[in-house]
C-alpha cells in the first residue's frame, strides 16, 4: 500500500544515562489499529510523545504520515493524540472543551463531537473536574477524534478505567474507526485490552522492540512446544526460542518460526496473543542467555 | 486560541475589573475631598505664605480616609505588579505542565509558538493596561498631594506614579512565566516569583535607578541653624558634622559636609565649643565660622520623566529578552 504511518530507523531517546528507548526501527503500514505492548517503564510513552512531537529523540529519525512530528500547523492537524490518564482542563466544561477545540482545529467536525458528547450521556456543562476518570477519558478521545485525524494516537487510553468504562472507550474508538478510515496507535501493559481491537501489534520490552508484525501473521509463526527434554534440546534451524521453562524431563518453549512445526516426539499448540506477549516481556527476566544470543 | 486564551482568563479579568471599579470610587470620593481641601488652605493664591497653606493642606488630606486612601494607592502599584506577576504569569506555563494539559494543548492543530504568543501577548495587553489605567488614576489623584509635599521624585512615591509600574507589572508577568516555565510547578514558581521580583525591584530602588540619568550637583554654604547633628571622636579629634538637605522636590542622593577647598570636612574640633562640656548651640555657632558648605548631589524633580521613561525601557527590554527565551525555550525545550 501506501507510505507507512509511522516510519522509525534508529530512534534513540536517552535522558542523561538512562535510556527510555533505543534503537527503534520501524515501519507501520497505514489503516492498521496498531498495539503498542510492554511493561510500565518500557518505553511506549517516550515512542508515542516522540511520534506527536512532545519529545525530541536524542538520535535516528521518524516520520509520521511521511512529516515530522509536530513540525507544524498542518502535521498537528493530521495526527490526534490522547495523552496518558487524559488530561483536561479541570475547570473548563465539557463544551468549553469542544468550543476549544473548534477554534484550535481547522478540520473540526462539530457534529461528531456533539453526537458522541450526546451519544455518551454527557452533561456539556459539566466540569471536566467533576466527570469521572471514563468520562474523561471519553471527552479526550472526542477531541481528538472530532479533528478529524489521519492517524489516532492513545497513550495508555484504558488503563485508569473499570472494566465497563474499558469496553465502552474502546467500543467508541472502533465506532470511530469503522466510520472514519484512520490509522491508530494504542498502548497498553496489558495485551487483554488491546487483543480484540487491533490488527498489529509491536512488543516494546526494556527500551527495545521485541517484535512487531501483524497480529495474523504473529499468531501463526508462534508456538508452544512441550516434550522430553532432551528431544527440545535439537530444534530444527529457523526455530528461535523466545521463551523456555524446563523441568527434571519435560521443558515448554515458545518459539516463533516461519514454517509450522512438525514433530512428532513433541506436542504442538498455538498460542493465544497474551501468552505470546507474555512470553515476549520475560523472555530476558527468565533466561538471560537467550536474550544474548538474538542481541545484534 | 485568543478565545481560549480568554476563556482560561476570564474570572481573573472579571476580579480586576472589580477591583479596578472599587478603588475609583474611592479615588474618586476622595478626590473630591482633596479638591475641596486645596481650595479651602487656598494653595494657589497663597502669596506670602505658601509653607503655612502647604502644610495645612497636606495635615488636612493625609489624615482621615484621604490619608488612608494615599497610603493605600501607593501600596496598590507596588502590590499589583507582583501580583500579576505571581497569579497570572507564574501559573500559565507550570499549571498546564504540572496537570499534563499541555500535551493536550499542544496536540491540537496550532503550533506551541503561536500557542504561547497568543497567550503572552493577550495576558500581557491586559496586565500593561490594568496597571497603566491603575497608576494613571492614582497619578491623576494624587498630583495635588505630590506638588504640595515636593516628593514626587523621591523613591517610594516615584515608583508608584507614571508609567514605571506598567514596565514592572510587564517584567513581573513574564518573570512568572519563566519561573513557573523551568519550575514546572505552580506553587513554587508563584514564590520563585515572588522573591526574584522583589530583590529586583528592591535592587533597582537601591542601586540601578539613580545612575540611570545623571545627577545635579549643588555647593551651598552651610546652613547651621540648626545642624541635624555633630559626631566627635575625642581620641582623633575628627568631627562630622549632619546637616539636613533643605532640597524641596528632590531626590537627594548623597549629603556631605565641605570645607572651603572642597574636601570633606573631618575636623579638627575645637574642645573649647564642640564635647561633652560644651551645649551644642555653641558648636553649632562655632561651625558655623567655619565657612564649611554643603555639597549635595541629587535628582531634581526635572529628572523624573527622563528616570521614568529609562526605567521602564530597561524593564520592558527585559520582559523582551525573556519572552524571547520563553519562546526558545518552550519550543525545544518543553516536553
Amino acid at each position: 500500500m501506501s507510505h507507512p504511518v509511522l516510519q522509525a530507523n534508529r530512534l534513540s531517546k536517552r535522558y542523561g544515562r538512562r535510556v527510555a528507548l533505543s534503537d527503534c526501527t520501524l515501519a507501520i503500514p497505514p489503516g492498521r489499529v496498531v498495539g503498542l505492548v510492554g511493561p510500565n517503564g518500557a518505553g511506549k510513552t517516550t515512542l508515542l510523545h516522540i511520534a506527536v512531537g512532545l519529545l525530541p529523540p536524542t538520535s535516528g529519525s521518524i516520520e509520521v504520515l511521511g512529516g515530522h512530528p509536530a513540525s507544524g500547523a498542518a502535521q498537528l492537524a493530521r495526527v490526534g493524540f490522547v495523552a496518558q490518564d487524559a488530561p483536561t482542563y479541570a475547570g473548563l466544561s465539557v463544551a468549553d472543551h469542544l468550543r476549544f477545540g473548534a477554534h484550535t482545529n481547522p478540520g473540526w467536525d462539530q457534529q461528531l463531537a456533539d453526537d458522541r458528547i450526546s451519544g455518551l450521556g454527557l452533561d456539556p456543562s459539566q466540569k471536566a473536574g467533576r466527570l469521572s476518570g471514563g468520562q474523561r477519558a471519553q471527552l479526550a478521545l472526542t477531541l481528538a477524534i472530532a479533528k478529524r485525524p489521519e492517524l489516532l494516537i492513545l497513550d495508555e487510553p484504558v488503563a485508569s478505567l473499570d472494566p465497563l468504562a474499558r469496553r465502552e472507550f474502546l467500543q467508541g474508538l472502533m465506532a470511530f474507526i469503522a466510520d472514519h478510515d484512520a490509522s491508530v496507535i494504542l498502548s497498553s501493559h496489558l495485551v487483554s485490552d488491546l487483543e480484540r481491537v487491533c490488527d498489529y501489534l509491536i512488543v516494546l520490552v526494556a527500551s527495545r522492540v521485541r517484535v512487531a508484525g501483524e497480529v495474523d501473521d504473529l499468531l501463526a509463526s508462534h508456538y508452544r512446544l512441550t516434550g522430553a527434554r532432551r528431544d527440545l534440546a535439537d530444534l530444527p534451524t529457523g526455530v528461535e526460542v523466545i521463551e523456555g521453562s524446563h523441568t527434571d524431563r519435560q521443558s515448554t518453549l515458545i518459539v516463533r518460526s516461519a514454517t509450522p512445526v512438525d514433530r512428532l516426539s513433541f506436542t504442538v499448540e498455538q498460542l493465544s496473543l497474551e501468552d505470546m506477549v507474555l512470553a515476549y516481556m520475560s523472555r530476558t527476566a527468565t533466561d538471560p542467555r537467550l536474550a544474548l544470543e538474538t542481541t545484534p | 486560541m485568543i478565545w481560549f486564551t480568554w476563556r482560561q482568563f476570564r474570572t481573573q479579568t472579571w476580579i480586576t475589573v472589580g477591583a479596578l471599579a472599587g478603588l475609583s470610587v474611592a479615588l474618586i470620593i476622595t478626590g473630591l475631598t482633596i479638591a475641596d481641601a486645596y481650595d479651602a488652605a487656598n494653595i494657589a493664591g497663597c502669596g506670602s505664605d505658601c509653607a503655612a497653606a502647604i502644610t495645612n493642606f497636606l495635615t488636612q488630606v493625609k489624615t482621615g480616609i484621604s490619608g488612608t486612601v494615599y497610603e493605600l494607592a501607593n501600596a496598590i502599584m507596588y502590590v499589583v505588579p507582583a501580583v500579576i506577576g505571581i497569579f497570572w504569569g507564574a501559573p500559565l506555563l507550570a499549571r498546564e505542565l504540572e496537570t499534563g494539559t499541555h500535551r493536550l494543548a499542544w496536540n491540537q492543530s496550532v503550533t506551541r509558538t503561536r500557542w504561547l504568543g497568543t497567550k503572552l501577548a493577550v495576558i500581557a495587553a491586559v496586565s500593561a493596561a490594568t496597571v497603566g489605567l491603575l497608576s494613571w488614576a492614582v497619578t491623576t489623584w494624587a498630583h495635588r498631594i505630590d506638588a504640595a509635599a515636593g516628593d514626587r521624585i523621591t523613591p517610594l512615591v516615584y515608583g508608584a506614579r507614571g508609567i514605571v509600574p506598567i514596565g514592572y507589572a510587564l517584567f513581573a508577568f513574564i518573570l512568572g512565566v519563566t519561573a513557573g516555565m523551568l519550575i514546572r510547578r505552580t506553587v513554587p514558581a508563584m514564590a520563585t516569583t515572588l522573591a526574584i521580583y522583589s530583590v529586583a525591584v528592591f535592587s533597582m530602588q537601591e542601586w540601578v535607578r539613580q545612575q540611570l540619568v545623571a545627577a545635579s550637583n549643588i555647593i551651598n554654604p552651610l546652613d547651621t541653624s540648626p545642624l541635624d547633628g555633630v559626631s566627635i571622636n575625642p581620641d582623633t579629634g575628627e568631627m562630622t558634622v549632619f546637616a539636613s538637605a533643605n532640597l524641596p522636590d528632590a531626590w537627594v542622593l548623597t549629603n556631605q559636609t565641605i570645607t572651603d577647598t572642597g574636601q570633606a570636612f573631618t575636623g579638627p574640633f575645637d574642645p573649647q565649643y564642640c564635647g561633652p562640656d560644651a551645649g551644642f548651640t555653641v558648636c553649632e555657632e562655632w561651625i558655623a565660622t567655619l565657612g564649611l558648605r554643603q555639597d549635595l548631589t541629587y535628582h531634581p524633580a526635572s529628572n523624573f520623566w527622563p528616570l521614568q521613561w529609562t526605567e521602564a525601557g530597561i524593564l520592558t527590554a527585559t520582559a523582551v529578552l525573556l519572552t524571547g527565551f520563553c519562546f526558545w525555550w518552550t519550543r525545544r525545550r518543553l516536553t
